[in-house]
């Protein structure tokens, strides 16, 4: 019987984290890069790995997927043995070159925002019928109040100018298809806060949220735990009726930074109604990451203060 | 409903088109067009592959009806489903007992190949257990389009299968296209799976797994206990009952206030996660990531039988293996497939 799930630690070495291996059943490994902080250097490594991996695959290998600090490897039992695929993941490793000269494939796409619109209240309204009537983060019809009070913000004007000011680095896609999960390249901006307690049962598509470290877009209509800020126009659509969906149904993917600019719930609605008739044009530039410049311009610090964010 | 086929399906001459493999008259829960492995390669994007939750049964009812395995075919939750059938063919039934399956009115065995023509009437009843998935492959497979390059119904995506969603009374799902008439077979009885109101799980432990993430005390309670399936499990994830662990932290530090709480990973498909207190299995739709710790993963040889769990009813226990008793029972698990350890039928 394996007395622990650790298959392999390597490192801290040559100005690389600690990787530790971890057995995820008997068709996936867990690679983990550093401790258990939040450091955003750790998830450039993660990019910058599964980059790697997507180019060179090791023989085997199903497809892997990113976490914040990890990465979930999927193979075929079949195909290669879980030591031979650590070997090859360790090669991988020893091949990435020093994290402050990696530049990463990137992308700047801005979206407009409608802080505190209809359909977050509506979420609140029905949240509050049907699920937790006396929760102190829907107080007022919508969660600002309690963002403002959990992140410290003097007022939401301040809130909402910290969001629009801050470019946001996507850090993985998943839990739902296309779903964004973005943190402030910004140290220290303070939007942490803690998530629903129990679950909202439904969100708006296109809403923003905030839980935990995290800011997140909703790309379907589905339950979630962030609290509401505002809504933007869709990032998924799946049947491919805009040009900007035409090769890829997922708008944000990992390692792109995401810009929102403040617009006003009306001319939000125009806007939705644009990407509806494959009028809208989505703003999105080519623009590689220097993990150099942003240690330059930030610090090597880990990237933010400790979160708040609730199970 | 009448005997008789519709219309616009029984044009034999001219350019009519080709009637389609069957035409649902009673949908059940939420039955849906799945194929195996399913949608490969877009974890990164947020998607599971989808697929049959019990991939055993979906795969030998494939092969019963002369198909590749991995073949689109039904997933019937609790087994409730009728259609009317409009080709010339075969069809397989495998997964929950008790749906007592009948065509034309009469009794047709599960696990085994059955001819079919068209008119046929397939009446499956409410599969009040053991089992809870019931599978239905036809010769050929449903030709609905491959969407992100699978055929596999996503719920929460609503991609795949017949329209993204489950079947409604009425669809017509193509396929069963005219071929030759594969060999008639039966899985033995010493080689289906078995079926009970208890069940016994492998895992294999982590990847959160003592003293780091969990202790040692809560990793043995967790083996030990019998787990009831909560009613309001799905293809996105089968819960369990709720469950007040002992953690090694008081809180999850940076990822949140609870100790079940991990700074985001992608989660391995059949991997149990704590959401606080309630431990649940990750299914073929389940979310793809997420801030909490995975203590234990189900190995390939027995997802299947967590897609057999029947909520609000079934029990399950969790057996710990480890990496090297996991090859040879997927290799037992697997031996029934090959239609050369299947019995023929005259």
């Amino acid at each position: 019987m394996a007395a622990t799930a650790t298959i392999g630690v390597t490192g801290p070495a040559g100005g690389w984290p600690a990787v530790t291996y971890r057995q995820a059943g008997d068709q996936y490994v867990m690679i983990e890069y550093g401790e258990h902080e939040l450091d955003l250097r750790l998830n450039f490594l993660v990019v910058s790995v599964l980059d790697r991996l997507t180019t060179d695959p090791p023989p085997g290998l199903v497809e892997a997927a990113p976490g914040l600090r990890s990465i979930l490897v999927r193979f075929d039992p079949r195909r290669t043995g879980r030591d031979a695929l650590i070997e090859r993941l360790r090669a991988t490793h020893d091949a990435q070159p020093d994290i402050t000269s990696l530049v990463l494939p990137s992308r700047v796409i801005t979206l407009p925002i409608a802080f505190d619109d209809t359909s977050c209240r509506e979420a609140v309204r029905r949240y509050v019928t049907t699920i937790r009537p006396d929760a102190a983060n829907t107080a007022g019809g919508s969660n600002i109040d309690y963002i403002v009070e959990q992140t410290g913000f003097p007022t939401a004007e301040a809130l909402y100018a910290a969001v629009t000011g801050t470019e946001l680095w996507t850090a993985f896609t998943g839990f739902a298809p296309g779903l964004p999960f973005l943190l402030p390249l910004e140290p220290g901006l303070g939007l942490s806060v803690p998530k629903y307690n129990p679950t909202r049962g439904w969100t708006a598509e296109g809403s923003v949220g905030l839980g935990g470290p995290c800011a997140a877009i909703y790309p379907v209509e589905s339950p979630g735990s962030y609290q509401l800020l505002g809504r933007t126009v869709p990032i998924y659509d799946m049947v491919g009726h805009h040009p900007a969906f035409a090769t890829d149904p997922f708008l944000v993917r990992p390692a792109d930074r995401v810009h929102f600019t403040r617009v006003s719930e009306r001319e939000l609605r125009d806007a939705r109604k644009q990407v509806f008739e494959g009028r809208y044009r989505y703003r999105i530039a080519e623009e590689p990451f220097s993990v150099a410049d942003h240690l330059a311009r930030w610090g090597h610090d880990p990237s933010r203060a400790a979160g708040t964010g609730a199970g | 409903m009448t005997g008789t086929d519709s219309p616009r399906h029984t044009g034999s001459g001219g350019n009519a088109p080709p009637p389609p493999a069957i035409e649902v008259l009673d949908p059940g829960v939420q039955t849906t067009v799945q194929e195996y492995p399913g949608r490969l390669g877009l974890q990164r994007r947020g998607l599971f592959p989808a697929g049959p939750a019990d991939h055993l049964a979906f795969r030998l009812a494939n092969v019963l009806a002369g198909n590749p395995e991995g073949t689109a075919a039904l997933e019937i939750p609790a087994g409730r489903f009728a259609a009317r059938l409009r080709r010339r063919g075969t069809v397989a039934l495998c997964g929950a007992d008790g749906a007592k399956p009948t065509l034309n009115g009469r009794a047709v065995p599960l696990w085994e190949s059955v001819p079919v023509a068209p008119g046929d009437l397939l009446v499956c009843r409410t599969a009040r257990g053991p089992g809870f998935r019931l599978y239905l492959a036809v010769s050929g497979g449903f030709t609905v389009p491959r969407v992100l390059g699978s055929r596999a119904t996503h719920t929460v995506g609503a991609i795949g299968g017949f329209e993204g969603r489950a079947l409604v009374r009425g669809d017509l799902l193509d396929g069963m296209p005219a071929g030759p008439a594969p060999a008639r077979l039966r899985v033995p009885p010493p080689l289906r799976p078995v079926y009970g109101r208890h069940w016994e799980v492998e895992v294999m432990r982590g990847p959160h797994d003592p003293p780091e993430f969990f202790t040692e005390e809560a990793w043995a309670q967790f083996r030990t206990t019998a787990w009831r399936v909560d009613l309001g499990s799905d293809r996105l994830s089968t819960r369990l009952n709720a469950h007040t662990f002992a953690w090694p932290r008081s809180d999850g530090g940076v990822a949140g206030s609870h100790p079940s709480n991990v700074l985001d990973v992608s989660f391995p498909l059949g991997g149990v996660v704590i959401n606080g207190d309630v431990p649940m299995i990750l299914g073929p739709d389940g979310p793809t990531s997420g801030g909490f710790a995975v203590v234990a993963t189900v190995v390939h040889a027995a997802v299947w039988r967590v897609g057999q769990l029947r909520p609000g009813h079934d029990t399950v226990r969790f057996r710990e293996i480890d990496a090297e008793e996991a090859v040879p029972l997927a290799r037992h698990m697997e031996y029934p497939l090959d239609p050369r350890h299947l019995e023929q039928l005259p």
